[in-house]
């Protein structure tokens, strides 16, 4: 079952086609990223499935009925690119009150927010100011309050700038065990190996408009180019060769391409037959940085106003 | 609903616990009578003068200088005799002299010069020539044969008027005009105070970036009502702090009263003017003035606040025609008081962006008697219509502005938000 479709989403500003017809839709329980340039149109798109921008057209469909904000923001959480919290406030009141505008009662917001203080060993801040938090901490305040109140969809915006290793780790972690419990996770960003690491479907946008969409494994699969990466001993010369052309050779490692009517079972068949000792053998898949600067690459780098009428 | 709700708790609850808060409730009254009475002492205290006369009339004798002294030391004149005093009057001890020409008694002369090497105000200039009057008319008055007991049928036999509306028999215009004149500038200092912390508020949550992580749980509506909801209410609390506080007084007083002549005139003061104003219609008013006014100006200031950036000077120029309308209101204010039944009056009385300030301060005067029923109607309607309007276009300049960041947006652009579907 979809937890979120949008189908043929239009949000056009004075000077821009911020989302020109995206339609896209996600499933239950996935964590599902969002990828694209600066200024693709991430944050715009964003902002109407969470209530925030009313879209021009299409349609948003939340939990299989048109999405109505008013009802439906109690079951989503969103923790914006920018980060905001009440400077002054205390870190515990905050919690509190974000959670209870988001529809918790008071006792279930404080017994819910004293789980989570303690599942990421932040007690001892409940009556420390935000303004006394490093980046970091307020990164992990942060994340509580957008996923206290158990939404089923939570939306992260770029969800680890800030943050070191450990505590990065530490909210990946958090992140996979909500996805498990039956959260569903949509994750935008632009960092291409936390999304191969993290999230199994993604969309990648540009210029408004979403250029793929997919499973990584089929994404990557479509993409690849037949090449393959061997390592061995006693490597014969490479001559020329109607089975495959050598891409890169380093030190004992080819990398090669398949020619059109070998398989790589004759490759490996050639190499045995010229006695080298293979140590391994395996297909290089185009790495989804690669996939996304080549889809990327030659539309212009930073998006330009443009006439909407 | 109950989103917002939770929102003005949170902004009342903030700031109510403030020091600042405490400190400015206790502050404003002690600074506001340190301000009355301070200036009412310094424009008291008038520096004394000593006036060198030198006569050549011959009416401004010795003895009469003497007496006219005696009676008032503020300026005193010294008979001179010797005309050098002119080259060297400071070194003397004096701060001018005057040198006063033969006169013909019955056309008097004008402009006798009084020398002096500093410019002293018109205040001190009228001063030096009504005591030199007081001296003349006695030497008129004995010219013309005036003893003492025509001078005092002179003096005390004179014409007074009071004026009484037939409508309102109670009316003290002296009275009127001290209620309306303090609830005027009450609801001029809220109206700026309390504006700009809506403004500043708004600011805040934009800069923080805390904007967009509520307004994905509630409406941008909401938030924008609850914070302005949230800061009237600190407003009223404060308010509420100083009635009581003179209520407090006043209790006080009448107990002590039989024992202490300061508080019993306090009591009687107060009473005599609760008196003579219909309180509960005054009262009533006030908060429903205040009331609209608020969220009339409050509502301007929080869709200033949310298309400005960090910068201070931004929201100082681009709050700066609001305000201006605020002290603008002030002005007519002033004139409503002095003619309540002018055209300035009525109409500053009735156009919402005056009417809280100016219509406050014409109801003291009296209902029906000076500001009809009609009008005090209009005006409330007119003021209700007025704050629906500009809470509707700043919801939607706050719409759009709160999470607009970047470049100071220009009035045009923002017409074009408020405009906007």
């Amino acid at each position: 079952m979809n937890v979120l479709e949008v189908h043929n989403l239009k949000k056009y500003f004075a000077t821009q086609k911020a989302v020109d017809g995206i339609s896209m839709n996600i499933e239950e329980g996935g964590i599902f990223g969002l990828l694209g340039p600066n200024g693709a149109g991430k944050t715009t798109l964003l902002r109407m499935i969470t209530g925030i921008f009313y879209q021009d057209s299409g349609e948003i469909i939340f939990n299989g009925k048109k999405f109505n904000p008013e009802k439906d923001v109690a079951n989503i959480g969103y923790m914006p690119e920018e980060r905001g919290l009440y400077k002054k406030m205390k870190i515990g009141e905050q919690a509190v009150y974000l959670a209870r505008l988001k529809g918790l009662s008071k006792a279930d917001a404080n017994a819910k927010i004293k789980t989570w203080f303690q599942k990421l060993e932040m007690e001892s801040w409940w009556n420390k100011k935000v303004e006394d938090l490093s980046k970091g901490m307020s990164q992990k305040l942060q994340f509580v309050t957008t996923v206290l109140h158990n939404p089923k969809l939570i939306i992260l915006d770029e969800p680890f700038s800030g943050l070191d290793p450990v505590n990065a780790n530490l909210i990946k972690d958090e992140i996979f065990s909500l996805a498990k419990n039956g959260s569903t996770v949509i994750f935008s960003t632009h960092r291409m190996e936390q999304v191969e690491e993290i999230c199994n479907h993604i969309v990648l946008v540009n210029k408004g408009k979403n250029i793929l969409d997919g499973k990584i494994a089929e994404i990557k699969n479509s993409y690849k180019e037949n090449i393959y990466s061997l390592t061995a001993d006693n490597l014969p010369a490479q001559g020329n060769s109607n089975l495959f052309d050598v891409v890169n050779e380093k030190q004992g490692k080819l990398l090669l391409k398949l020619k059109a009517n070998s398989s790589p079972n004759d490759i490996l068949q050639y190499f045995i037959n010229e006695k080298a000792a293979i140590h391994s053998f395996n297909e290089v898949l185009p790495s989804l940085n690669e996939i996304f600067i080549k889809l990327v690459e030659g539309t212009a780098t930073a998006r330009q106003f443009q006439n909407v009428n | 609903m109950n989103k917002i709700l939770l929102i003005l708790k949170r902004e009342y609850l903030t700031r109510v616990k403030k020091k600042s808060f405490v400190f400015t409730t206790i502050l404003f009254p002690a600074l506001y009578m340190a301000l009355i009475f301070g200036t009412g002492y310094l424009s008291s205290s008038v520096q004394k003068m000593n006036i060198a006369i030198v006569d050549s009339s011959g009416y401004f004798g010795d003895s009469l200088l003497a007496k006219i002294n005696a009676n008032d030391s503020t300026i005193l004149f010294t008979p001179v005799k010797d005309t050098s005093i002119k080259s060297h009057f400071r070194k003397a001890g004096y701060d001018g002299y005057i040198i006063i020409p033969p006169i013909d008694w019955q056309t008097g002369r004008k402009n006798i010069k009084f020398i002096t090497d500093k410019t002293h105000g018109a205040g001190t200039e009228s001063m030096i020539e009504n005591k030199l009057n007081i001296i003349w008319s006695e030497v008129v008055n004995e010219k013309l044969g005036i003893d003492n007991e025509k001078k005092t049928v002179l003096n005390t036999s004179n014409i007074s008027i009071k004026e009484e509306n037939q409508e309102n028999k109670n009316a003290n215009s002296a009275v009127s005009s001290t209620i309306g004149y303090v609830c005027g500038f009450l609801i001029y200092f809220i109206l700026l105070i309390y504006g700009s912390q809506v403004m500043m508020g708004v600011m805040e949550e934009k800069t923080n970036r805390i904007a967009e992580v509520v307004v994905s749980s509630v409406k941008p509506f909401q938030l924008m009502l609850g914070k302005i909801i949230g800061i009237s209410l600190v407003a009223l609390t404060q308010f509420f702090i100083w009635i009581a506080c003179i209520f407090l007084v006043y209790t006080v007083g009448k107990m002590m009263g039989s024992e202490s002549a300061v508080a019993s005139a306090i009591v009687a003061g107060i009473q005599k003017s609760f008196a003579s104003v219909n309180l509960p219609l005054i009262l009533g008013c006030f908060a429903f003035y205040f009331m609209g006014g608020f969220f009339f100006y409050s509502s301007l200031y929080a869709a200033i606040g949310s298309a400005i950036n960090e910068d201070v000077r931004e929201a100082q120029s681009l709050s700066f025609p609001i305000t201006l309308l605020i002290i603008f209101a002030i002005f007519m204010m002033s004139v409503a008081i002095r003619d309540p039944n002018g055209p300035i009056a009525v109409w500053g009385s009735i156009i919402p962006f005056t009417s809280p300030i100016v219509m406050m301060a014409r109801l003291p005067f009296g209902v029906p008697g000076t500001v009809p029923a009609w009008q005090l109607i209009l005006s409330m309607a007119l003021l209700v219509i007025g704050f629906l309007c500009t809470t509707w276009l700043a919801a939607k300049i706050y719409r759009t502005g709160i999470l607009m960041y970047g470049k100071k947006p220009t009035w045009k652009e923002m017409l074009k938000w408020a405009l906007r579907k």
